[in-house]
């Protein structure tokens, strides 16, 4: 009776702290990162799967990280880096951070109309109606319900698995390929090493932090509930991860069986798998795709009206009325505006724009990182949740690897 | 030049009566315990290690720079900082309550007075800037020719907010009576908004507030603020300190934020309050939170049909439960069953002499101990009703129920 009466309290308090971790690692597979994945998978086949683990760890230590900041501190991450940086250092990070966002917001809108297209609605129709969609769920729903619709919208992610399943993959191949790199004459490869790059740096974003520590924020989580937000924050790692795992799967099983190496973004992954996986597999793929472009759409705005106002001290949350906080509503209405509008107009070049935004990231997110680092080891911060020196460690590893590989990344780019 | 900021003054060249570079401003320190606005130092970085220049050495401030009244060596090394507010790093950047506003911002910069007596300076805290004037100032700084920035910034709209409706939080108890932040100016606002400036705080921050309010102030604005936030405010507190706020609290908004604690916690505030408010919320713990029951207070004034207009009056000059409880009084009969219910209004205007019992139309409407709450709000509804008496299975008033708690049900709902 004890021991169910336990489990009954643990199973609650998880109930009460799940949905940060979870939702903001799911948004992590976005239109962009699904174009990264599919690419992967059509052109090295199980090649890159020995990167899951590895990246799933990296995603694992800076999420918990955000949200022990969030949950100790009960502040969010613009506020700290205002409060120990000081304002000019802040305004530079919340300006990047607009841009980088912004930047996301065009990949997510243009992955809306590139999978509804395949459905057959043109994108001056789709486009539109989604940004009303977004822009109302959000500002006229609470941050609860909010926050229900994002968790279900999570789980929507398993098409990809199912996909994955139809696509009939060698397992066995798929299993050992996950635990063992390739040889090393295989890195040498320019095209390759240009993809391990793509793979990983489509996983840890400068937004992630923020948006994650805000909402563990607004949730209310304290040090007492800390442990099953962890708990939120690495279910949420693993599943995001076996998702984009059973991605690769699925292109490598299809199209590079098949020799189809060159896609250009999810939506042509869809269409590619459709003669050769079936109508199921293509239907799957393509909502999929939708969803999560239109999840990353509905979730980054906010969390960048949310950084920029905490950031530079103005009124914000969706808790708040418009006229409370003015600077809050408009900056996320023109995000998503000015995101949607863009990709309405003909001919816009969508490719450059997806490749110009993961750019930015990369800029952003080292200076990201070392902030993360510098404040979550401040005593006076967080008292005795400082990092532990093992943990100090794994962190500024990821952090020193996620810099040397976006270096790499740019030195690939500049090599064309 | 007539004003100087405080972004304006860190950092700027302090010279000698020769004209001559001894330092640069480190830090500028008012010293609440002897003046809450005065400037009571500059921390300036010189050769010889950080020194405290005091008012008195202070002969100007122009062109961007400070100029002193002697050579540094004849200032006093700087030791400690106790008892100091530092105002670059306790102000800049960091949030404060504009008790004005009733609102929670974050500072731009800081605005000084200068004043010009007997020889030296005195400088004076005037305002907290929050507005875009000191977030360009601070942006541009060291950027664009200061002359430039001066001008530029004095063409912005200011937004600030006077000195002395700011209030500070410092979440170090002893710092906080070191520098006297007694919270005494927000604890003159209304419990509501108390409350919704908490609610924009940070735990830390929180805890801070209610450690140093009135236990008085602290129960009445901890009633106001949403329930989730009270258990973990009251959670942060320690048991003792919680005790006394609880017991400060209406009963019914006690017994509800105590259903809401574990056992354990509950049963150690409740170890620490006075017998009398012990019982009285033990026995409202009993209740069900969704019947009418688990809605009532205990604090309400019951008296004889025989008893005068004179007689309640008196009994309402004793009366220590909110002003809620008030707005009715009942009659009981020998055996405390509801005879009569008598509006204030009706006390008001009748002469002192009157038996209360003419007053009270007839049997008062009542509800059981287990009636729903969604019978009771329809029957404030239906019955225009202020309060509402909940009795027992035998007839016995046990408690009543208030029109403000049914809102905050139906809101609830909404």
């Amino acid at each position: 009776m004890n021991w169910l009466r336990r489990w009954k309290t643990r199973i609650l308090i998880f109930a009460a702290v799940v949905g940060p971790g979870f939702i903001t690692a799911n948004v992590d597979n976005d239109a962009g990162g699904i174009t990264t994945y599919s690419q992967a998978g059509a052109q090295f086949g199980y090649m890159l799967l020995w990167t899951m683990i590895p990246t799933t760890l990296a995603l694992i230590v800076v999420q918990e990280m955000a949200s022990r900041m969030g949950a100790v501190t009960g502040k969010g991450l613009s506020d700290l880096i205002r409060e120990e940086f000081g304002f000019r250092i802040t305004f530079l990070m919340m300006l990047g951070l607009v841009i980088t966002n912004f930047g996301n917001v065009l990949a997510e809108f243009s992955g809306i109309a590139l999978s509804l297209e395949l459905f057959g609605v043109p994108k001056y129709i789709s486009v539109p109606v989604c940004a009303v969609i977004v822009w109302l769920m959000v500002v006229k729903g609470t941050y609860k319900s909010v926050e229900k619709i994002f968790l279900v919208a999570s789980f929507i992610y398993v098409t990809y698995i199912v996909a994955g399943l139809i696509a009939r993959p060698e397992w066995k191949l798929a299993l050992v390929a996950t635990v063992k790199p390739p040889e090393l004459s295989v890195f040498a490869h320019s095209a390759y090493l240009y993809m391990v790059i793509g793979v990983v740096g489509t996983t840890i974003a400068p937004w992630m932090q923020f948006y994650l520590q805000a909402s563990i924020v607004e949730k209310g989580i304290t040090p007492r509930q800390y442990g099953a937000s962890r708990l939120d924050v690495i279910s949420g790692c693993v599943f995001t991860d076996i998702v984009a795992w059973f991605i690769i799967v699925a292109c490598a099983a299809t199209l590079f069986a098949h020799g189809m190496f060159e896609i250009r973004n999810g939506a042509d992954a869809a269409q590619a798998l459709k003669p050769l996986a079936g109508n199921y597999a293509y239907i799957l793929f393509t909502v999929g795709l939708f969803n999560a472009s239109l999840f990353a759409a509905s979730v980054l705005p906010i969390s960048t009206a949310y950084a920029v106002c905490e950031g530079l001290g103005l009124e914000s949350g969706v808790g708040k009325k418009f006229s409370e906080a003015p600077f809050f509503y408009w900056l996320y209405t023109a995000l998503i505006a000015v995101g949607a509008g863009v990709i309405l107009i003909p001919n816009v070049p969508l490719i450059q724009i997806t490749v110009l935004s993961q750019v930015v990231n990369g800029i952003t997110l080292p200076f990201v990182l070392i902030f993360m680092l510098l404040l979550i080891n401040k005593k006076e911060l967080m008292g005795s949740y400082t990092n532990s020196r093992f943990f100090n460690w794994v962190a500024w590893a990821t952090t020193v690897v996620m810099i040397g590989l976006t270096l790499a990344w740019f030195w690939t780019l500049h090599q064309g | 030049m007539l004003g100087i900021a405080l972004s304006e003054l860190l950092g700027a060249p302090v010279l000698d009566p020769g004209g001559r570079t001894q330092g640069r401003v480190r830090e500028v320190a008012v010293c609440p315990q002897a003046d809450t606005a005065r400037v009571c130092g500059l921390i300036v970085k010189t050769k010889q290690g950080d020194r405290l220049l005091s008012p008195e050495g202070l002969a100007e401030i122009s062109g961007g720079a400070v100029r002193a009244n002697a050579p540094a060596e004849e200032w006093a090394p700087f030791t400690s900082s106790e008892g100091m507010l530092l105002l670059g790093r306790d102000l800049l950047d960091q949030q404060i309550i504009d008790v004005h506003g009733r609102k929670v911002v974050r500072v731009n910069d800081l605005d000084f007075h200068q004043e010009q007596v007997n020889h030296h300076l005195v400088l004076k805290v005037g305002d907290v800037d929050v507005g875009a004037r000191g977030a360009v100032r601070r942006l541009l700084k060291g950027i664009v020719p200061a002359g430039a920035l001066h001008a530029l910034t004095q063409k912005l709209p200011p937004r600030v907010i006077p000195w002395e409706f700011v209030d500070l939080i410092e979440t170090d108890p002893a710092r906080r009576v070191k520098l006297k932040i007694e919270h005494e100016r927000l604890s003159r606002l209304h419990p509501a908004d108390i409350a919704d400036i908490v609610e924009d705080l940070a735990p830390a921050e929180r805890e801070a507030v209610f450690e140093t309010l009135d236990e008085q102030v602290a129960a009445d604005a901890l009633e106001e603020v949403d329930p989730k936030l009270q258990v973990s405010i009251v959670q942060s507190l320690d048991s003792d300190r919680a005790a006394d706020i609880v017991e400060e609290m209406g009963p019914d908004a006690a017994a509800d934020l105590l259903a809401d604690l574990s056992k354990e916690q509950s049963d150690k505030i409740l170890e620490e309050m006075e017998p009398a408010e012990r019982e009285e919320i033990s026995e409202l713990l009993e209740f069900k939170e969704n019947t009418a029951a688990g809605r009532m207070t205990t604090d309400y004034l019951a008296l004889a049909p025989t008893a005068t207009v004179n007689d309640a009056i008196e009994a309402l000059r004793k009366f220590e439960g909110g002003i809620e409880g008030v707005s009715t009084i009942f009659l009981v009969d020998k055996d405390n069953k509801p005879v009569g219910a008598v509006p204030l209004a009706s006390l008001v205007l009748a002469s002192s002499g009157t038996p209360l019992s003419t007053l009270a139309p007839g049997p008062p409407i009542s509800c059981l101990a287990g009636t729903r709450e969604k019978e009771v709000a329809e029957l404030f509804d239906k019955y225009n009703l202020l309060m509402l008496p909940v009795v027992d299975g035998q007839g016995v008033l046990t408690g009543v129920i208030t029109a403000d708690d049914v809102i905050s049900l139906l809101r609830s709902k909404l």
